[in-house]
């Protein structure tokens, strides 16, 4: 009996000495969107679809993204370039381009397939819509630029070569 | 059944008739040897290099000539130094073949390596990728890099419009002659060539206009990479997006079996579906591009109601109360036209409201220049089940009589193409040339009017020279003294003078079809399809003993997706569905209905636009106090009538369709109609409701449920037959071609039975004197059937109506020269009443005194000319050019 008494004011002093020793830490609480968020650069976010150098898409609507996707999240149709209206290099574009945002699990599978490096996994996490509608993202959506205020990548991630990975036997 | 022979392929032993390719024998050993020019429907060439493999002989004794044993008891055999191409290399007694020796291995990755020298390999943006035999095999058997430099890959134009239907893509094609030997081989249209060569070697056309050919789409299946793609589903999704429905092609009665590929509600691409007793893995293009019109923007959307002029938009509900006011009214005096594009199940519904709802027998499905042929034949001595108009070699022999196969049926027309080609004895008698005397061993030019008379003049023939079948004619032929007697008459000699084919030809003719041990006669539209005719072709098999059995009989080539199922389903003033006459008086014909003078009260007409067929008709249908129309767009037909249905298109309902070779086919539902559009049997079904009918059919099934109480032809046709998957054994004989990422052979059809296979009685022959006399002085009009025809639906699909040629003339040269016209002039055609002015065109190939004016083209002037009459003789003069302008 007192044993119990004496155990349990024990275990209370002891919750109580973590909360003492974080009310004198600096809070990790993120100011957000006003403060901006720092994520590695490897970190996996929304999707951008790239552009040349000179404007033009990278995407030439060939929809290996969207074959690759494991939750066919990716919907693409592909038209033709034609000198009027040229929206990509070669001889063919997408025309359509959505992602459902909402089905997404952030693989990277799509940007792994892409044989142009058009779509790309940036660092946007804010996704949040007040329709699932709007959380179906066109292709004008993604397309660059898109560079949200409040990220921040960091820049000292180390890089660790891939055949040091195995765990020590 | 042939020699065979014993070889082992890797390993695994097996027997292979003699004369097998080492490709071929490998598939039943189980193992596939990659190829790229290599294909089971074409001449083998060796083109490729792909296919090498090590090949070993047994060693023969020189003196004793055993073959020689190890000392294990083995027979020894000798390898080839070289490796040995399987495609072209025939199998030998006891051949052991290794498709995976190290030297093979290493040959094709060589082969592989050479050809993506000059490839792209731009697999993301070809419509190809996904079902690529080059990507394939280099995944399979090619090496992961190259040893070359990128930049001395060879470069030429992506896009070169081979024709105005195929692109080609000279950087990715590997030069296998798949396309060439296609059109040369299967096709009959050398219109494809290789030109220059090496690296600069390249597929060309020069054909005027480029890619000349109704089957340019099948080289892009065939094509083993992505140079030959059709403009139709250029970037329109990758091959593994989309969804394949087993579907019937619609456009004419040959019946193809069709995958309909779509994605998002949408028909992409038109693919063959393999079935190797109807269209093996062809398509011609009208039936590969012409599906657009489902997907038209010109669609009729909503029942309309003509109100003081004017149509709106009604409910449905409205729209058939409004038609059961009328039709009660008019009753037995309704008059129905059907057009023979409708399915059987809608087919059977209409004749069901109108002999059993409205008891009126005023129903047809024969229009225009089609009206005057009432096809019995096909129920009667109709091929046998199982007839394989392919596959026939030279035990057999086909008459085709004067029908142009390659315009009004074109994959039946490869099909007879294919049979003459092995070896079948082909003659093909017709007023004019057609594609098919290319490869006819004979070619019998009637004077145009006398078919009839020819065709008697082989069963004249056939007598005179004492080659009829005496024990099939002792046991399955009634009247057959009578007929000698009859025939006594009418002697090879007198047909020869009626018909202007020499008498030497009939007989030759009459002898090879009766020799033969298989006859199928096909006879078309040009034939006239008369009585006369009729009996002549059904006395010709029955003497010959070419009736009631697998590839013997008659096949009518008619001309719609379902001209057959109407007739089966009755869709005649004259009987019921399953050939049995009418009891009581016979109903009015179409062209009965359709007159100015005598006007029903109401006319019924569906998936039929006779208004712009003729002026007379048109007058007639202004006549009608109360029209309704059911189709799928606003014809001329329909902005005359009072009430307008719109129905749905074959892709967006299901059902099935009969093809001429009576093959019952059932087609799946692809795509979702138009909102307010109904299955045609559905809206028959609700109008039989409102005028009191309890009928309680709810779906296409359902209805054919129906027929097959009903109909006893019908009796095996239910669903579940007609939708049954394909048996494993027809599976194992398909060739797995390259050209799809999907199953393409879901299903097969069922044929019903002729009389003369169905019973073992005794059936009547008779002779019934040649009616027809051709017209005698001046030029004689003919209304030949051209493929890209101007009705309603492929005029609404964009892809091919460029191929859809405006109405006009052809004559021959030397008359035009006669007659001092040049290719450049409009000529006037006149007959007593009726005149028209088309601009002509020239061809050596039509015999003299002869007038060609297509039936089927825009404006129909054939009709204007000809009224109900198949000929007539026409004057023609040369209109001025000043007049024109
Ligand atoms: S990240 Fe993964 S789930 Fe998301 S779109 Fe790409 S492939 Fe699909
Ligand atoms: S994003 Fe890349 S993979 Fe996806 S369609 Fe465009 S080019 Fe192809
Ligand atoms: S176009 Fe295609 S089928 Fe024709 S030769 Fe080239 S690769 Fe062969
Ligand atoms: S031959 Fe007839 S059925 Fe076959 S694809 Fe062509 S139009 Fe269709
Ligand atoms: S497949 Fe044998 S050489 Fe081409």
């Amino acid at each position: 009996m007192i044993k119990q008494a004496f155990g349990g004011t024990y275990q209370i002093m002891r919750g109580m000495g973590v909360t003492l020793k974080y009310l004198f830490k600096k809070p990790v609480t993120n100011q957000f969107p006003d403060e901006p968020v720092v994520v590695y650069p490897r970190f996996r976010g929304r999707h951008v679809l790239k552009r040349h150098e000179n404007g033009l898409e990278k995407c030439i609507g060939c929809s290996l993204c969207a074959a690759a996707c494991p939750t066919q999240c990716i919907r693409v149709e592909a038209a033709e370039n034609t000198d009027e209206n040229r929206r990509s290099p070669g001889e063919r574009y997408a025309a359509v381009y959505e992602i459902n945002m909402l089905r997404c699990i952030f693989c990277g599978y799509c940007e792994e397939a892409c044989p142009t490096g058009a779509i790309v996994l940036e660092h946007d996490f804010a996704l949040a819509e007040y329709d699932r509608w709007d959380a179906i993202y066109t292709q004008d959506k993604l397309l660059e630029p898109h560079q949200p205020k409040y990220i921040q990548i960091r820049d000292d991630e180390v890089f660790v070569p891939q055949d040091t990975w195995r765990v020590n036997k | 059944m042939s020699e065979l022979v014993n070889v082992t392929i890797d390993g695994v032993e097996v027997q292979v008739p003699k004369g097998t390719l080492i490709v071929e024998a490998a598939k039943r050993a189980g193992t596939e040897i990659p190829v790229f020019c290599y294909h089971s429907k074409l001449d083998p060439v060796g083109m490729c290099r792909m296919c090498l493999v090590t090949v070993g002989t047994p060693v023969r004794n020189r003196e004793t000539g055993e073959f020689e044993v190890d000392d294990n008891g083995k027979q020894v055999i000798r390898f080839f130094p070289k490796p040995m191409t399987a495609c072209t290399t025939p199998v030998s007694p006891g051949m052991v073949v290794i498709t995976q020796s190290e030297e093979s291995i290493a040959d094709r990755r060589g082969i592989l390596e050479f050809l993506l020298t000059s490839h792209p390999l731009d697999c993301p943006v070809c419509d190809k990728g996904g079902e690529c035999s080059l990507q394939d095999l280099t995944y399979a058997y090619g090496p992961g890099v190259s040893q070359f430099y990128l930049e001395d890959k060879h470069h030429s134009p992506k896009k070169e419009p081979l024709g105005d239907l195929i692109y080609l893509d000279s950087e990715r094609c590997i030069l296998c002659a798949r396309c060439v030997r296609f059109e040369d081989e299967i096709a009959g249209d050398p219109v494809l060539a290789i030109d220059n060569r090496g690296r600069n070697s390249k597929i060309v056309s020069y054909s005027n206009p480029k890619f000349d050919s109704k089957y340019s789409g099948n080289t892009t299946d065939i094509c083993p990479v992505g140079a030959l793609t059709t403009r139709d589903f250029r970037f329109g999704a990758r091959a593994w997006e989309l969804e394949s429905t087993p579907s019937v092609c619609n456009l004419c009665g040959v019946g193809c079996n069709t995958v309909l590929n779509t994605r998002f509600d949408e028909i992409k691409r038109v693919m063959p579906r393999q079935n190797e007793a109807l269209n093996e893995i062809w398509l011609c293009d009208k039936g590969r591009f012409g599906h657009h019109f489902n997907g038209s923007q010109n669609r009729l959307t909503t029942p309309l109601i003509k109100k003081n002029g004017q149509f709106e938009a009604a409910s449905w509900d409205e729209a058939l109360a409004l038609v059961a006011r009328k039709l009660e009214l008019s009753k037995e005096k309704t008059g129905g036209v059907a057009g023979a594009h409708l399915s059987n199940e809608d087919l059977y519904i209409f004749q069901k409201l109108f002999r059993t709802v409205l008891g009126s027998n005023n129903i047809d499905h024969r229009i225009g220049l089609n009206a005057n042929w009432d096809d019995q034949l096909a129920f009667e001595v109709g091929a046998g089940v199982g007839t394989d108009i392919g596959r026939l070699k030279s035990e057999s022999a086909i008459l085709v009589l004067g029908a142009d196969l390659d315009e009004e049926a074109p994959v039946l027309y490869l099909r007879v193409r294919g049979s003459a080609r092995r070896g079948a004895h082909l003659i093909n008698a017709g007023g004019r040339w057609t594609k098919l005397d290319n490869i006819a061993e004979k070619s019998l030019r009637y004077r145009y009017g006398a078919e009839s008379a020819l065709a008697w003049g082989l069963v004249a023939a056939v007598l005179d020279e004492g080659l009829e079948n005496k024990d099939f004619v002792a046991a399955r032929v009634d009247g057959f003294e009578g007929l000698i007697d009859a025939m006594k008459s009418f002697t090879p000699t007198r047909a020869a003078e009626q018909s202007g084919v020499s008498e030497d030809d009939i007989r030759a003719a009459a002898r090879t079809f009766a020799k033969a041990e298989n006859g199928v006669v096909l006879y078309g539209l040009e034939s006239g399809g008369n009585e006369s005719l009729q009996a002549a072709i059904k006395t010709l098999l029955l003497i010959t003993g070419h009736a009631g059995s697998a590839n013997n009989g008659a096949i009518a080539v008619l001309p719609h997706a379902n001209s057959r199922g109407a007739a089966d389903m009755g869709i005649v003033p004259n009987r019921l569905p399953g050939y049995r006459p009418v009891e009581g008086e016979a109903g009015l014909s179409a062209h009965e209905m359709l007159s100015p003078d005598a006007p029903l009260p109401a006319l019924y007409i569906v998936a039929a636009d006779p208004a712009a067929q003729s002026a007379r008709y048109k007058a007639a249908i202004e006549a009608t106090e109360f029209v309704v129309v059911q189709d799928l767009f606003m014809t001329e037909t329909a902005q005359l009538a009072d009430v307008v249905l719109p129905a749905r298109g074959t892709a967006e309902r299901d059902g099935s369709f009969t093809s001429v070779e009576r093959w019952v086919q059932a087609f799946d539902n692809a795509v979702s109609a138009p909102a307010l559009a109904w299955a045609d049997w559905l809206a028959f079904t609700a109008l039989a409701g409102k005028m009191g009918a309890s009928w309680s059919y709810a779906s296409a099934d359902g209805v054919m449920a129906e027929i097959t109480q009903t109909v006893p032809l019908y009796a095996e046709m239910n669903f579940d037959n007609l939708t049954r998957p394909i048996s494993l054994e027809r599976k194992m004989s398909h060739y797995i071609y390259s050209g799809t990422s999907f199953t393409a052979d879901t299903r097969e059809g069922l044929q019903w039975r002729s009389v003369a296979e169905a019973s073992e009685a005794k059936m009547p022959v008779a002779f019934i004197a040649p009616a027809d006399v051709p017209p005698a002085e001046g030029m004689t009009l003919v209304a030949p059937r051209v493929l890209y025809d101007g009705g309603t639906l492929i005029a609404q699909a964009e892809v091919v109506s460029a191929h859809i040629q405006p109405a006009h003339a052809v004559i021959s040269r030397k008359d035009a020269a006669q007659l001092g016209i040049t290719a450049d002039d409009s000529v006037t055609l006149t007959v007593p009443g009726a005149s028209v002015t088309v601009p002509v065109r020239l061809n050596g190939l039509v015999p003299q005194g002869i007038v060609l004016v297509p039936r089927n083209l825009s404006g129909f002037p054939a009709e204007k000319l000809l009224g109900s009459k198949r000929l007539t003789a026409v004057k023609i003069t040369k209109v001025p050019v000043a007049e024109l302008a």
